[in-house]
């Protein structure tokens, strides 16, 4: 009685100063691949932002405004959960785009405030794709669960990336 | 340059002759200090940005004669603010991960004293006669007022929710802080430690700027995709205007002021006077912290994903050059001297 007395005592006056101790910091994820192929064939396949079939995680894409800044796409992924995201800026010239998310589940992808960019450089038959993404973890308090963490966070960035790029270079090389 | 050298390799002399060395090292920096003030015209030139590496969790010091990264200080915790003392000697910076305060001795690029601050600390300024520092505390909504020598929190300001950036006018009379989830800037009493007003803003305000007559305060307000310009005097906004998206912070020179859009990669060049966006232009990916120098001719813009520090011509309005620096940097405050 009197040990969990003294526990809880030590519990009060710990957990304030815990709960106020540190917050999330933004991170970065960067994932390349090179693509026996040119650039522009690459683009071919990526640079619609509407279209993200390459990509073996995702089963569907229902989309809005083309390649416009502020166009959306809802993303169904194979396992079934959705990432609502917005196009916010289309370079075509430097090969490039630039997305945010703007709705997900931390349970289907645990990052918050997540926006990333993917391009293609290059030149002759060799090809560079880059995907980079700034995010922070799913849980946006102090102490967060591990399968909300920082590493949580970046491991599952890290793994939609590896995928996609991976399939790319299998599909472009393959001739597309 | 030859003198810098020299007075490194004094610094990095035995023990022995440390004392020896010491003081003909402090005669030798007063001589370069009062060198490098009295050829630069009346405003002494920056010689020095201190970028604080949030993921690298160091400081950069990147010289601005040759545009290089003479030395990078191990600092921990997280680093996001800077602040420089109004003498130049000593930098700034709050980890808000380690809770500290972190002082850099400027001179002997060494970790002079860590404070232990309570919270989330992030924006912070130097007053520009007192030498008191004011560092926002993001999770207990208050300004923490340190005296550095002392290396204590000698007062706290109850503010509203999570304040980031933080400024003081050039009399020293106000300090302001950007509560960033109150969207409102407060006025900050430095004689009483108290809070006089407050005034409403954009969404989410997140740097806070105040022009060098001391009379206009410019937010970067994340949430609303703009920036509101207020009166300090009249305590009111007299402009909001539009800019790029996730505004970060805002640099004021020569008429113009310079704010970083982290989502658009591109700085927003205001008119301060037609109060309206004059230009974009394209810089690094995420900038955020962005200093103007006092000679007018640049500004300097720390760019998050890209770890690099560029600079921007101020006449011309275009990149003058880059620099790379450590891993992350936001270099939040101001980050020159």
């Amino acid at each position: 009685m009197v040990r969990a007395f003294a526990l809880a005592f030590a519990l009060a006056i710990l957990l304030p100063v815990a709960a106020i101790a540190h917050g999330p910091t933004r991170q970065k994820v960067i994932e390349t691949v090179e693509i026996n192929a040119s650039p522009e064939k690459v683009w071919e396949v990526i640079g619609n932002f509407q279209d993200m079939s390459w990509h073996p995680a995702i089963a569907k894409l229902e989309g809005d405004g083309e390649n416009t800044v502020d166009a959306t796409r809802v993303l169904t992924l194979q396992s079934g959960g959705i990432i609502a995201e917005k196009l916010i800026k289309y370079d075509v010239e430097n090969k490039r785009y630039k997305y945010e998310i703007t709705d997900v589940d931390v349970k289907v992808l645990p990052v918050n405030n997540y926006s990333s960019m993917l391009s293609v450089k290059g030149e002759g038959d060799k090809s560079t794709v880059e995907w980079k993404g700034a995010f922070y973890r799913g849980f946006m308090n102090n102490n967060p669960p591990p399968e909300l963490s920082d590493e949580a966070a970046a491991k599952a960035v890290t793994g939609v990336y590896r995928g996609g790029l991976d399939a790319l270079k299998e599909k472009v090389e393959a001739g597309g | 340059m030859r003198l810098k050298k020299k007075l490194r390799l004094a610094a990095s002399g035995r023990m022995t002759a440390r004392g020896r060395l010491r003081s003909r090292y402090a005669a030798l920096v007063v001589f370069v200090i009062a060198a490098s003030t009295t050829c630069a015209g009346d405003e002494p030139a920056p010689r020095e940005a201190f970028i604080t590496n949030q993921s690298g969790q160091s400081l950069s010091i990147v010289d601005l004669a040759t545009f290089k990264v003479v030395d990078e200080i191990k600092i921990g915790g997280k680093p996001a603010g800077i602040a420089l003392s109004s003498d130049g000697k000593r930098a700034f910076v709050t980890a808000p991960k380690g809770n500290e305060l972190v002082i850099v001795d400027v001179i002997s690029r060494r970790v002079a004293k860590r404070i232990t601050m309570s919270g989330g600390p992030l924006g912070i300024a130097a007053h520009p006669s007192t030498g008191i520092v004011y560092v926002a505390d993001w999770y207990a909504h208050k300004i923490s007022v340190v005296d550095p020598d002392a290396g204590a929190v000698t007062a706290e300001v109850a503010v509203g929710e999570s304040p980031s950036g933080v400024a003081v006018t050039p009399d020293g009379a106000l300090v302001l802080s950007a509560d960033r989830d109150s969207n409102e800037v407060s006025l900050i009493d430095t004689k009483m430690n108290e809070r006089i007003g407050r005034v409403p803003v954009g969404e989410r305000p997140f740097g806070v700027t105040i022009s060098a007559d001391g009379r206009r305060a410019y937010t970067a307000n994340v949430g609303s995709n703009d920036v509101s310009v207020i009166d300090i005097a009249g305590r009111t906004v007299i402009a909001t205007i539009p800019v790029g998206r996730r505004p970060y912070a805002v640099a004021l020179s020569g008429g113009r002021a310079f704010v970083t859009n982290q989502y658009d990669n591109t700085l927003s060049v205001i008119d301060t006077s037609a109060l309206k966006v004059v230009k974009t232009l394209a810089v690094g990916d995420y900038p955020e912290g962005i200093a103007a120098d006092p000679a007018r001719s640049y500004v300097y813009v720390a760019c998050w994903f890209d770890n690099v520090l560029m600079r921007i011509d101020t006449a011309k309005l275009a990149v003058a050059g880059e620099v790379e620096v450590g891993d992350g940097p936001r270099a939040f405050g101001l980050f020159l001297r």
